[in-house]
């Protein structure tokens, strides 16, 4: 009997024990797994914002890398180089490669999962699923388009990664001509989908105008730089000109267009958001200047400017660059200021920093947040200008609206005349410098224009050297896909 | 005493003692009995005609005779087949340690500790065997097991309460814990209470510590003269004349600084107002750059701000005793460390109890209570305290006129007495361990173990910033404040079947079967505000705007079964199977179960017959081998292997989900497979005895992140992937110098293990040797350009490679030759006297990132240490040091402070030794200021593992003197007249020194 007791507890603490062991399946709780994703519209409502942050995380820096750097506009600056010389000198080689493009897949890998899934989900309006879509599309073709004109050649990944399988993992460039095949193909799709030509509340994604305007600078460019000829052009103006339509106006004060408190302005047509406590400072910090490098005598109308020193003078405005603005042009004091010393006698100048991206001021400390645009008013109207004059049309309309919001009551010296081509040319380009200066457009400009060679002083001596053009590609890229070859030349 | 096993020598017939101790036996007269039990020393009696016996059995001490704690049981040394090292409990006796972990350093072969912060307290890395992991080396810990509970770390544990630490090295012992265990396993069991009236034990430790050594930096004055005479030469050489503002500027060498709180340093020009300073201690000299100026400035160590004599006071005190049913033990202890930062500290509750309770002569019940509650008020990383106080500049400004304290040049280089007392900051952890089980004899030889524990960990802690200058003109008033509070709370059940029994008098068996289940969940809140009005109150009501929340819940759940069979055939021949298949829920869907085998053997050749000739008491010697399968699972989150999408960041105010994890259903356990050939050698009746390992430890399937292709928008993703190789030789050895008759007695201890890493095998990627990362070098052996470092087959981890430094040119003649060096990013790259004469590895007449060359690798091969301990009588003399070759360092502050890479930090007084004027001969290149504006010397392209100076990478070897301890115990009758037991007294010495060529 005491034994059969005994068995009866052995088998019943057994038990107990075998019943803990059940279950290693959990689920988690406080992140989302893969399988538990995109089932419903919220879930796509979070993807498409999570594409936006990864956008995000490239125009803090890396955009500005590639679309300027490398331009006239910036030089060394009061304090240690940080390695930016590499770019507006033009040594980029594999090792100093600037950024590699992980960052942009990233964009276009939310893209792809947001164009895989979504399609799937069921909304309680159409239209708002269409909408979703139609960003992914313009995210796609913008990213694509911005990776095309910095490295050339391009893996071109239109499925979301979900594997990581050699055989589909490791891949092999795809032509310029096959990447712009799919960035007109995302373009169409998008259009077609947004479902009317307004803006979202603080221009901050993707909408019909801003697809336009992107659908814009996709043709200018396969019109100059891929033999486009007419046809792209008029494309280009089409749509350029559809954007006009929208809800679109130059604001009279140039300042207010970058200000942090006027965000999401009349002008805008898709600036990417940087707001504080969601991300930290961009790296127009990083042209600013730090309070330790202020000569005691500044100007206290440049020290009004500059308010709160805050960042690092990395970088600067360059003397070629600032030289080109006139006193009368608003343009000038609301793109750079110049600080002058008297310390050893005589007034010399001492350094520059970049105000149009100044961010804003909180409790003692400068946040450098404005947003980054991609695509504003003023650009549109030269971009009509640029393609105007090379179909052999007047561009004056457009260069006099933007010089007269720039020049206000000045303007009458600053009048256009209608040239040739080539001088037109010439005057569009210098606008766009004037107008778009440290936005991160100069170094495109210069590459559609074909004038790198001739305005960049680190160029000058390499002409005929076009592999320049493109950015090497990083020796780590290089390293890890076994598909890729370097850009020839580098 | 219970268990003790009863032998009549030379039959079949045996007995053991029940649990009071006593014992019955058939035998006749002239027969011998062995009594024996693990860790005392076994005893003959040859009986006459008496039929009662009062036997008592003396606790062995040589390390060839103590009892091991193995895996969920305990072992003579005698017995033990596989490779487990004990620590000397001397190690324990005088230091009070704040973090007990660091008690294994150099004290057991094959354990590598290192402290990676300063903060006291903190959790020391500790390695055995050079680690599994091809990811991040130095993060493979060890499982820790703390009377049977697992603990993440043995952090907050009374070193006091500690009866033994032992770590279990190969695959054979650890197999029983399976899963988790490829990286060792170290068993602390804590001390319990014993039959006998109450023992009352009082210890108090009262320790000074102060900073070893500071950074030799070059003076105030000396910094001005190389600062501007290297400015002068950067813009020369670069021609880039804007640097030349820096002379005029508010740095630590400009002189636009003045005496008002709008600047940072004291560098100025002499004038009528601020001559009066000169009598003030400030010091004045004539610019170095142009001689008919005077500067003025005042000096300040930093080093000296930052650095205090920190006083650590230590109480324990210890309550133990019970009757022949019934045991106790309880044990409070209190810590008080300041660190030798100033403002840093570290404090320590110790509450310990335990008891046990004999119910029956078939049932031992137990409980046992650790309690723990610890505080710091760390608020910056310890390291970037300490290195900030090396950077900032001498010329630096304490104090403003108004005797205020002046800020610096900003926070992340300011003064650290300054910003220090701004961060109000305080950090607690409670950990609270319980554990209430039995030992249920159910029949004679079977036994049934269970023990239900509770592990709770809970840490909260605050920190605020006060208003405060960042540098002496911006006043932040962000106020930034944050909170937070985390749990972690582990369920952990354990039973174990025992069965014990000798056969025929020469079998012996024990076999285990055992269940395991453990349950870990995590939890935790945390948030932040900014925009309080004062800085009175530290805590989040005050923050006027909320900035974040963020929260976590996860758990983790690990099932084991597993079983041990122990076999010895009179001690001669051991055999030891062990097995475990363990199930874990953050693995691959497909993949939760694996199986963990172990096999060991043993033969104790000094109990053959033939061994008579040689006499045991002369020799002893015992051969063992082991082979065994551990798992690994440490590298790998709890949910990882289902993919992630993150929640947390924002867009404009709506909520982002991104996909930050690729999900990998495959993944399976990381699997180690180890074979131990070991020795145990005793002689002169082991006063000499030593333990010899040998070791070859293969891992597969590497929980490891593999590098993914740049355009899948992935960095990597984790998986198992390829095999790496550990080999090692481990050599524990210990002598009495003295005879035991002697009344001086002399002991010595030294330990030694090698380790040796090699990769075995990556995942085919198309690479030659299937390489993952690295970079493109001239190999001589091949006259090619090759892929070096990185992961390849065959390789190391961390290998470092850099630019080799022959020596430096004389003279601009000699410069004129030099090949281009294209690390140089002018387009002016000319050299001159005083730069680097760089390998042109590949020559070819210019210097590009191809030319780097081999400099070394940051993973030690030999690691050790070694004790002496003089006793005479009451006095005992005891030191301990040890040993770590074989790595390098990039030692990137000394780099730094020669090349200037920052613009405004303090110098070396290595500088003082650059080259200055043609003819001169020396390793250390001209001081130019920003090295990478200038000739490059320093900053080649890059200043990490694989880039700059190869002079910078220096060998970390080391010898520590770790401890000097004096102690004397008060001769009974002193003691007793003050009605105690004992009194001893130490005076300890730790860290005393070390010798190595690393520059600091």
């Amino acid at each position: 009997m005491k034994k059969q007791l005994r068995l009866l507890y052995i088998t019943l603490l057994g038990v107990i024990i075998a019943s803990c062991t059940n279950n290693l399946e959990l689920e988690p709780t406080s992140v989302i797994s893969n399988a538990s994703f995109w089932k419903t519209q919220d879930d796509a409502a979070g993807g498409i914002y999570g594409m936006y942050v990864n956008l995000r995380t490239q125009a803090s820096k890396n955009l500005f890398l590639w679309g300027e750097a490398r331009s006239e506009t910036v030089g060394a600056g009061v304090q240690g180089l940080d390695g930016r010389d590499l770019f507006y000198l033009n040594q980029l080689d594999a090792t100093n490669s600037g950024p590699d493009w992980q960052g942009m897949y990233t964009v276009i890998h939310h893209a792809n999962l947001i164009l895989k899934y979504v399609p799937g989900i069921s909304f309680t309006s159409e239209v708002t699923k269409n909408n979703i879509l139609a960003q992914a599309y313009a995210m796609r073709a913008y990213v694509y388009f911005c990776m095309v004109r910095t490295w050339g050649e391009l893996p071109l990944v239109t499925e979301p990664t979900e594997n990581f399988n050699p055989a589909s993992v490791q891949r092999e460039r795809s032509s310029v001509a096959n990447v712009f095949t799919l960035i007109k193909s995302d373009i169409d799709k998008g259009m077609a989908l947004f479902p009317n030509n307004t803006f979202p509340t603080g221009r901050n994604v993707w909408s019909k105008p801003a697809l336009n305007a992107l659908k814009g600078d996709v043709y200018l460019w396969t019109a100059k730089k891929l033999a486009g000829g007419t046809t792209d052009l008029n494309t280009a103006l089409e749509a350029l000109n559809l954007v006009k339509s929208s809800d679109v106006a130059l604001l009279s004060n140039y300042n207010d267009v970058f200000d942090y408190t006027t965000k999401g302005n009349k002008e805008i047509l898709f600036a990417i958001n940087f707001k504080r406590n969601e991300v930290t400072d961009n790296d127009y910090a990083n042209m600013y200047f730090p309070p330790a490098y202020v000569p005691n005598d500044i100007n206290s109308d440049v020290a009004t400017a500059l308010g709160v020193a805050a960042g690092q003078n990395f970088w600067a405005p360059t003397a070629t660059f600032r030289s080109q603005f006139t006193d009368d042009d608003q343009r000038k004091n609301g793109t750079f200021r110049e600080i002058y010393t008297a310390s050893s006698g005589v007034s010399k100048f001492y350094g520059a920093f970049a105000v149009k991206f100044n961010g804003m001021v909180e409790l003692g400390t400068r946040y450098f947040l404005d947003d980054y645009i991609v695509y504003r008013y003023a650009d549109i109207l030269l971009m009509i200008a640029e393609v105007k004059n090379a179909l052999g049309q007047d561009p004056t309309p457009e260069i006099m609206q933007v010089r007269t919001r720039a020049y206000g009551s000045k303007v009458s010296a600053h009048l256009f005349t209608n040239g040739s081509q080539a001088q037109n040319d010439e005057v569009i380009l210098q606008e766009r410098l004037l107008e778009l200066g440290l936005e991160g457009k100069r170094w495109w400009d210069l590459v559609r224009f074909n004038k790198a060679f001739d305005k960049v002083a680190s160029l000058k001596d390499r002409t005929g050297k076009d592999y320049l053009l493109l950015f090497p590609i990083s020796a780590n890229t290089l390293s890890l896909e076994n598909k890729i070859r370097q850009n020839p030349g580098y | 005493m219970p268990f003790v096993t009863v032998l009549i020598k030379g039959a079949k017939t045996g007995a053991t003692t029940n649990a009071d101790g006593n014992f019955s036996i058939a035998a006749t007269s002239g027969q011998t009995l062995v009594f024996s039990f693990v860790g005392y020393k076994s005893r003959e009696v040859t009986l006459t005609a008496q039929t009662t016996l009062d036997i008592t059995l003396e606790p062995e001490s040589t390390n060839l005779s103590e009892v091991l704690v193995v895996g969920y049981g305990t072992q003579a040394r005698d017995k033990v087949t596989t490779a487990i090292s004990r620590l000397d409990n001397k190690v324990l006796e005088n230091i009070p340690y704040q973090n007990v972990a660091s008690s294994l350093q150099g004290t057991i072969a094959g354990v590598r500790v290192q402290s990676v912060s300063g903060q006291p307290g903190a959790a020391p890395r500790v390695i055995l065997r050079g680690g599994t992991s091809i990811n991040n080396p130095n993060g493979a810990a060890p499982l820790y097991i703390i009377d049977g509970v697992i603990r993440p770390n043995l952090n907050d544990i009374s070193s006091e309460e500690i009866e033994s630490m032992q770590v279990l090295k190969d695959a054979a012992s650890t197999a029983i814990y399976g899963a988790r265990a490829s990286n060792g396993v170290v068993i602390v069991t804590t001390k319990s209470g014993k039959t006998g009236k109450l023992r009352v034990n009082y210890q108090y430790n009262l320790s000074l510590s102060q900073l070893a050594k500071g950074y030799e930096l070059a003076s105030a004055r000396d910094l001005i003269t190389y600062q501007r005479q290297g400015v002068l030469a950067t813009a020369q050489v670069s021609g880039n004349a804007t640097y030349l503002t820096q002379l005029t500027g508010k740095s630590g060498y400009g002189t636009g600084n003045d005496l008002t709180n709008s600047t940072a340093f004291t560098t100025q020009y002499l004038t009528d107002q601020n001559k009066y300073k000169l009598t003030e201690g400030w010091e004045s000299m004539p610019d170095p750059v142009d001689p008919s100026k005077t500067i003025i400035f005042k000096g300040t160590n930093f080093q000296d701000v930052l650095f205090q004599n920190a006083v650590s006071q230590n109480h324990h005190i210890s309550l133990s005793g019970g009757s022949e049913k019934a045991t106790f033990s309880a044990g409070i202890g209190y810590m008080n460390a300041q660190g030798i930062a100033i403002t840093t500290n570290y404090q320590r509750l110790n509450f310990d109890m335990n008891g046990e309770l004999l119910v029956n002569d078939r049932l031992k019940l137990f409980g046992r209570m650790m309690y723990s509650r610890s505080g710091n008020n760390q608020v910056f990383s310890n390291n970037s305290i300490f290195e900030r106080s090396i950077d900032v500049p001498m010329t630096t400004k304490y104090v403003f006129e108004d005797g205020s304290l002046a800020p610096g040049l900003a926070m992340s280089l300011g003064n650290p007495e300054y910003y220090l007392n701004k961060l109000k900051g305080k950090n607690s952890t409670t950990n609270l361990s319980m554990a209430v089980g039995g030992h249920w004899q159910i029949l004679p030889g079977l036994s049934f173990d269970p023990q239900l524990s509770l592990y709770e960990t809970s840490g909260d802690g605050r920190s605020f910033q006060q208003a405060y200058y960042n540098g002496p003109t911006s006043y932040i008033t962000t106020r930034a404040a944050t909170g937070l509070y985390g749990k972690r709370t582990q369920y952990q059940a354990d039973g174990v079947l025992s069965y014990g029994k000798l056969f025929q008098g020469v079998h012996n068996v024990e076999a285990k079967l055992g269940i395991s289940y453990y349950q870990r969940d995590t939890t935790g809140l945390s948030a932040a505000g900014q925009g309080a009005s004062s800085d009175l109150i530290p805590t989040l009501n005050a923050s006027a705007t909320p900035v974040s929340v963020s929260g976590y819940e996860s758990r983790q759940v690990l099932v084991g079964y597993f079983s041990r069979i122990n076999y010895d055939y009179m001690d001669k021949y051991l055999v030891s199977l062990n097995a475990r298949y363990d199930g874990a829920s953050n693995l691959g869907a497909s993949h939760q179960w694996g199986f963990f085998p172990g096999v060991s053997v043993g033969w104790n050749l000094h109990r053959e017959n033939f061994w008579k000739s040689i006499s045991e008491d002369k020799l002893r010697l015992k051969l063992r081998a082991s082979y065994g399968v551990n798992g690994n699972i440490a590298g790998l989150a709890d949910f990882q292997a289902q993919g992630q999408y993150s929640v947390g960041s924002l867009y404009n105010g709506n909520a982002a989900i991104t996909n930050t994890i690729l999900p990998n259903a495959n993944l399976q356990w990381e699997r180690s497979k180890t074979i131990d050939l070991g020795a145990d050698i005793g002689l002169w009746n082991n006063r000499i005895s030593m333990l010899v390992d040998v070791y070859r430890r293969v891992t597969d399937n590497l929980l490891t992140d593999l590098s993914l292709p740049l355009s899948t928008g992935f960095s990597s993703v984790r998986t198992n992937l390829g095999s790496l190789e550990n080999k090692g030789i481990e050599l524990e050895l210990r002598a009495s110098v003295l005879p035991s008759s002697s009344t001086l007695q002399w002991v010595v201890s030294v330990n030694a293990a090698k380790t040796q890493q090699k990769i075995l095998k990556l995942p085919e990627n198309g690479n030659a040797n299937n390489r993952i990362g690295g970079i493109e070098i001239w190999d001589d052996a091949t006259k090619s350009y090759v892929y070096k470092g990185g992961l390849q087959e065959g390789g190391r981890v961390g290998d470092m490679f850099s630019y080799k430094q022959l020596g430096i040119y004389s003279t601009d003649e000699e410069a004129a030759k030099a090949p281009i060096d294209y690390l140089i990013t002018r387009s002016n790259r000319t050299k001159y006297g005083g730069d680097v004469i760089w390998l042109d590895a590949d020559g070819n007449g210019s210097i590009d990132a191809r030319d780097r060359v081999y400099v070394g690798n940051p993973y030690p091969t030999w690691t050790g240490g070694f004790s002496n301990t003089l006793t005479y009588k009451g006095l005992s003399f005891y030191a301990r040091a040890d040993y770590t070759t074989g790595h390098t360092i990039f030692n990137y502050p000394r780099a730094q402070m020669i090349g200037q890479f920052q613009g405004d930090i303090n110098i070396s007084k290595e500088a003082l030794q650059s080259w200055k004027k043609p003819g001169d001969k020396t390793d250390v290149p001209k001081y130019y200021w920003a090295d990478q504006n200038a000739q490059n010397n320093l900053f080649r392209n890059a200043t990490g593992a694989n880039g700059s100076n190869s002079r910078y990478y220096e060998s970390g070897d080391f010898l520590c003197f770790r401890e000097v301890s004096l102690s004397y115990s008060l001769p009974k009758k002193l003691a007793n007249v003050a009605r105690l037991q004992g009194v001893r007294l130490n005076l300890t010495a730790q860290n005393l020194g070390y010798i190595t060529g690393y520059k600091g």
